[in-house]
């Protein structure tokens, strides 16, 4: 017990001396995740509003895919990824394997099928009459499109989110594709498995601290912007 | 008087024959009441000539040009405005949902005061600034009404607009419609209820079995306003 309250008073030490080795690495964290996030949204959106007001020949075999890919470990993401970006793989003369772009387009193979999914929910939980009186208002298809995503917009900020809780705080394909390399591609989850595997708690439990504070943040402010919360009047 | 004259439009769901060779003519200027049995077809046909449905033959005529359904939709979608039963609100005020219904190239001045007009039109001016979705159902349908009056179509299509409405509500209603059949616009209107409709009509048609039977013709009303007009 007394192990782990002196590895916490170390943990916040760091995190409030502003160790520039630690947030070197949270700051690699958030722009890695961050930028996959941002272009693997706008087709996952695309994607999601076609699943759910097209009707097209396997549309719901689509949708299982992308409900069977939640489920993939992300080792397994990370490994066919190396294959492919490996000197011998289809894409190896790109030279990405152990680079940020490596690990951008991991993390953007993690998000796309929750986004896909989650926002399909939500974009099928949306009254076709909004799609329907749009156009019949004259809204162009972009303009009808835009008008859904604002009305869903809640259901679609939860997609964001859940996507990425998820592939800011995965480890296997970061690993894979990003080499856990200190200044380039060392992460806040790929340091916390090389720390702890060293014993050094310390940073670990620092890292895991902003994970928890930001986990905390971006959920409180979802919780702000869709007001209530409740069923009720 | 322009017309407007649908033909020989079917639709089936599955192996059921919902519409089978209907023959519709709608008339500028002109209010025409689609009364039938629950299931007989009556939204269908609202929603195929309202664009949203796709029948399985179909053919318009414009008076310059015969359209089928491709051609129809391409061109005469942006003329013809359908409203739901419970008409959608948009997330925002009233005074958004009226927004909605102009082009966004138009200057923000003339924007403005086309929707304080819209607004005065439909008695919406205590409401203009309250979150369109906790309106009333009275209030719902005179939002859709004033939209349609900004659009301007050339039909508007009604799927019982006063279903679920008091008698107020009902009246002013009837009284925003008869304003814009003056306006010059083409109203198709189902519902089960004429009477409600009995001083706004100029046909009134009943689907039945897929095709439609003429109540009361459009000449019958005609005569029918010249006598008390004459008295």
């Amino acid at each position: 017990m007394d192990a782990l309250i002196d590895a916490s008073l170390k943990a916040l030490h760091l995190l409030f001396s502003g160790d520039m080795a630690l947030w070197e690495i949270v700051g690699i964290s958030f722009r890695v995740s961050l930028l996959a996030l941002l272009i693997a949204t706008p087709p996952a959106v695309l994607l999601a509003f076609v699943l759910a007001y097209g009707n097209f020949p396997g549309r719901r075999l689509i949708i299982a895919l992308f409900s069977t890919l939640l489920s993939v470990p992300t080792v397994v993401i990370g490994l066919t990824l190396y294959l492919i970006l490996s000197r011998q793989g289809p894409l190896g003369e790109w030279h990405l394997l152990f680079t940020q772009n490596a690990m951008i387009i991991g993390q953007i193979a993690l998000a796309f099928p929750m986004l896909v999914s989650i926002g399909h929910s939500a974009l099928q939980a949306a009254d076709r009459r909004a799609w329907e009186t749009a156009r019949t208002l004259g809204a162009s298809h972009l303009r009808a499109l835009l008008t859904i995503i604002y009305e869903v917009r809640f259901g679609l900020l939860a997609a964001v989110l859940a996507s990425f809780g998820r592939i800011i705080s995965e480890v296997g394909a970061s690993m894979m594709l990003g080499g856990n390399i200190l200044h380039h591609t060392r992460n806040i989850p790929t340091a916390i498995a090389l720390e702890t595997s060293k014993g050094e708690f310390a940073q670990g439990i620092a890292l895991g601290m902003v994970l928890l504070v930001m986990a905390a943040t971006l959920n409180v402010l979802l919780h702000h912007f869709q007001g209530k919360g409740f069923v009720g009047s | 008087m322009s017309t407007l004259h649908f033909r020989d439009i079917h639709k089936h769901y599955a192996r059921r024959t919902i519409l089978a060779g209907l023959e519709l003519c709608l008339r500028t200027g002109s209010c025409t009441l689609l009364t039938g049995e629950n299931g007989t077809g009556k939204t269908t046909l609202l929603r195929i000539l309202g664009g949203f449905e796709k029948p399985e033959q179909f053919a318009a005529d414009t008076g310059h040009a015969q359209l089928n359904w491709r051609h129809y939709r391409k061109l005469l979608q942006s003329s013809v405005l359908y409203l739901h039963q419970q008409p959608y609100m948009f997330e925002g005020s009233v005074r958004d949902n009226l927004s909605f219904a102009l082009d966004r190239s138009l200057p923000k001045a003339e924007r403005e005061q086309r929707i304080h007009t819209a607004l005065q039109w439909a008695g919406l001016e205590k409401i203009a600034d309250t979150r369109a979705k906790t309106l009333s159902g009275g209030e719902y349908q005179r939002v859709a009404l004033a939209r349609a009056w900004l659009r301007q179509p050339r039909i508007l299509l009604l799927d019982e607009p006063t279903a679920n409405m008091d008698r107020e509500a009902r009246n002013r209603t009837i009284s925003l419609l008869r304003q814009l059949r003056d306006d010059g616009m083409a109203l198709l209107v189902a519902s089960h209820d004429p009477e409600c409709f009995s001083s706004l009509v100029n046909e009134h048609l009943n689907l039945s079995a897929g095709r439609l039977q003429t109540v009361t013709p459009a000449s019958r009303f005609v005569n029918m306003t010249l006598l008390q007009q004459a008295s």
